[in-house]
């Protein structure tokens, strides 16, 4: 069985203006049995940092807290924030220290910039290769949809508010075609000093 | 323990009354090496150095002391070229691996920590001698000037104004007395080359002294020849 | 001796929206084989009498067989009946035809689009065997996983699955529906590289045919 979908879920990020969200379903299976309905796959890393990590639960639990112990180590050394910038540069090296067999899953990354409050999103492979210059990133089993999705409905400069509706919407429709993900979802919009999370219903099929 | 192995012990050991001689005499080595000076001005740092040479045979535009390590950072050092360009070496390495990790240039006080972790590694190896350096590190980062010295022990200190080496005591003296907050860049490689001059033997050429700033502009960089022409002109 | 091997996929995405007096067929024009652009200007439209087209994704060998074999079926009943098959007759007979092939079968995604007696619109899309599936708006092809959910997001998420409506309701004017379409097709060449350079859009109602076209993404 391929390890990235045996879990199933998907996650999805995109940037507004002087805000970013990123949403997750709350699926988690085991094959093609449902075993879990409350389990969003999004986690905090900062005040304005966020990481979606669909794809191996064993795994993505296991990246959480080897993350979040590099962040801490750094931040105490360093005094300062983490910016999601450099953030992504430290999940990218602690990926490819296990070039071969590496863990399956499919990070998303979504963040405000400290000092400049620039939206921030990313996705990227297993290994750490990413592409950052995109208004949008998407992973998990139903990356397609949300692709699909997010190419039609995003448009530049959402307000907080907009940006919540128009990922909602690809969040939704996109797990309703896939039946290794859904069963709700959970939305973060991230602005400056503000997070609002909210957590919308989908099909439970 | 493998064959031919032996047990090693560092060499600096405390005598009975609380002091590591070998750090005393590395920082000897320091106060005998050439002066060197550093200023904190609202708009950057200057570090200037004595660069004079043992033989008049020597070719003096092949030495260098002030170097850079980052596009930001550089160092400059009172005490043994040798030792120097060792944590030169470590320094630039530090940086391009901060570098590599993060996307993101390092940090002056993540330098300046690491180089001294570095250099206090070595007051507590076995096999090895302290470094018989004090340095001096220059930085624009944090949209802000940074000046720093880091001693043999390991121990490190940020400066408005300081300086190493021979006579240094009176050289921080003289900074003392010309030193305000609200200098400028070329007010600070003025006091700089002044405070050298207190101590130099002989008439200071744009060959006997280096100097470096490091600005929001240019980052860190060595002030060219013609440069220094003109700013030693303005003290003779 | 390399073995057998009578398949290519060329890519390519045809999508069709049944409204209550239009039905609207779309599809890129682009032609590939593998990462070779084969064609830019290809569109996979074929009508086959005033009211009723077939679009088709897939293996394009397959593809102009099955729409020669199609209108060898359409002239025959011409001549049989004195007037066109109608658009459920079609579609009715491209069952058995992709069916009768269970063993070695056409290598196709096609659509079936058009007009019924009444002049409401009509479609239907089929798997490669022949499982006909009629809804209001269909999509095959290569940037079909792509596009399918952002239609059943703009034209209405179904309920149910035994409350499928087969025409889009009244709000989906024709206008509305041509953009919509050709926003899919723009969202499509974005990301799938098997779709681009232009999409074709037919419109067919009681008055007739009317086809536009629009430029997409060439690379």
């Amino acid at each position: 069985m391929n390890p990235f979908s045996y879990n199933g879920g998907v996650c999805v990020a995109m940037k507004g203006d002087k805000c970013v969200a990123i949403a997750s379903d709350h699926r988690l299976g085991a094959g093609r049995l449902t075993v879990g309905t409350d389990f969003p796959k999004v986690f905090e890393m900062g005040p304005a940092l966020y990481l979606g990590l669909p794809g191996l639960t064993s795994d993505s639990l296991t990246v959480v807290n080897k993350l979040k112990f590099r962040v801490n180590l750094y931040e105490l050394s360093e005094n300062r924030k983490i910016k999601p910038h450099s953030f992504k540069a430290m999940l990218e090296h602690f990926l490819y220290e296990k070039r071969f067999g590496g863990y399956f899953i499919a990070p998303v990354i979504a963040g405000l910039d400290p000092d400049t409050d620039e939206p921030f999103v990313t996705a990227m492979d297993m290994l750490g290769a990413g592409e950052t210059n995109e208004p949008f990133a998407v992973a998990g089993t139903a990356e397609e949809s949300l692709l699909g999705l997010c190419e039609a409905l995003w448009e530049p400069n959402l307000k907080p508010d907009d940006l919540f509706e128009t990922i909602s919407q690809v969040i939704l429709n996109a797990v309703d075609f896939d039946c290794l993900a859904g069963a709700g979802a959970t939305v973060h919009v991230i602005e400056k000093d503000k997070v609002t999370t909210r957590t919308i219903k989908t099909r439970m099929d | 323990m493998g064959d031919g192995e032996r047990y090693s012990f560092s060499l600096t050991t405390f005598s009975p009354s609380g002091k590591l001689a070998q750090i005393e005499y590395a920082l000897a080595a320091v106060a005998a090496g050439a002066p060197t000076v550093g200023i904190r001005a609202a708009d950057g740092v200057v570090v200037a150095t004595e660069k004079k040479q043992k033989n008049q045979l020597f070719e003096e535009d092949t030495v260098v002391k002030v170097e850079s390590v980052s596009k930001n950072i550089g160092i400059v050092y009172s005490g043994m070229g040798p030792d120097f360009r060792l944590l030169v070496k470590r320094a630039r390495k530090i940086s391009q691996e901060y570098k590599l990790r993060f996307q993101e240039d390092i940090p002056c006080v993540q330098l300046v920590q690491r180089v001294a972790a570095v250099m206090q590694e070595f007051t507590q190896s076995g096999g090895v001698r302290p470094f018989g350096v004090s340095l001096l590190i220059a930085a624009w980062d944090n949209n802000r000037p940074y000046l720093f010295q880091v001693d043999p022990s390991g121990s490190y200190f940020a400066w408005k104004a300081t300086a190493m080496g021979k006579n240094y005591v009176n050289a921080k003296t003289f900074l003392e007395k010309r030193f305000s907050d609200d200098m400028v860049i070329e007010d600070a490689v003025h006091t700089a080359l002044l405070t050298l001059k207190e101590s130099f033997d002989g008439q200071m050429t744009d060959n006997n002294i280096e100097v470096g700033i490091a600005t929001a502009k240019d980052g860190f960089r060595l002030l060219t020849g013609p440069e220094i022409k003109d700013y030693l002109k303005s003290i003779q | 001796m390399g073995h057998f091997d009578p398949y290519d996929d060329n890519g390519g995405t045809v999508a069709a929206i049944a409204g209550q007096d239009y039905v609207l067929i779309a599809s890129d024009s682009r032609l590939s084989t593998g990462s070779t652009i084969l064609s830019r200007f290809t569109p996979k439209i074929y009508p086959l009498s005033k009211v009723t087209v077939f679009a088709c994704a897939g293996f394009h060998g397959d593809v102009l067989t099955l729409v020669k074999q199609l209108e060898i079926r359409m002239k025959l009943y011409v001549h049989e009946h004195g007037e066109e098959m109608s658009t459920k007759a079609m579609m009715a007979l491209l069952l058995p035809t992709l069916y009768g092939r269970r063993f070695f079968p056409y290598y196709v995604r096609p659509i079936v689009a058009g007009l019924d007696r009444e002049g409401r619109g009509l479609v239907a899309s089929y798997d490669p065997i022949g499982t006909p599936e009629f809804f209001d708006y269909v999509i095959q092809g290569s940037a079909e996983n792509l596009v399918h959910p952002f239609l059943n997001n703009q034209i209405g998420a179904k309920k149910t699955l035994s409350d499928v409506p087969i025409q889009a309701p009244p709000e989906l004017t024709l206008e509305k529906a041509v953009k919509l379409l050709k926003d899919s097709f723009l969202a499509a060449a974005e990301r799938d590289v098997y779709t681009g350079d232009t999409v074709t859009l037919m419109a067919i109602t009681a008055k007739g045919t009317e086809t536009t076209e629009y430029q997409l993404r060439r690379d």
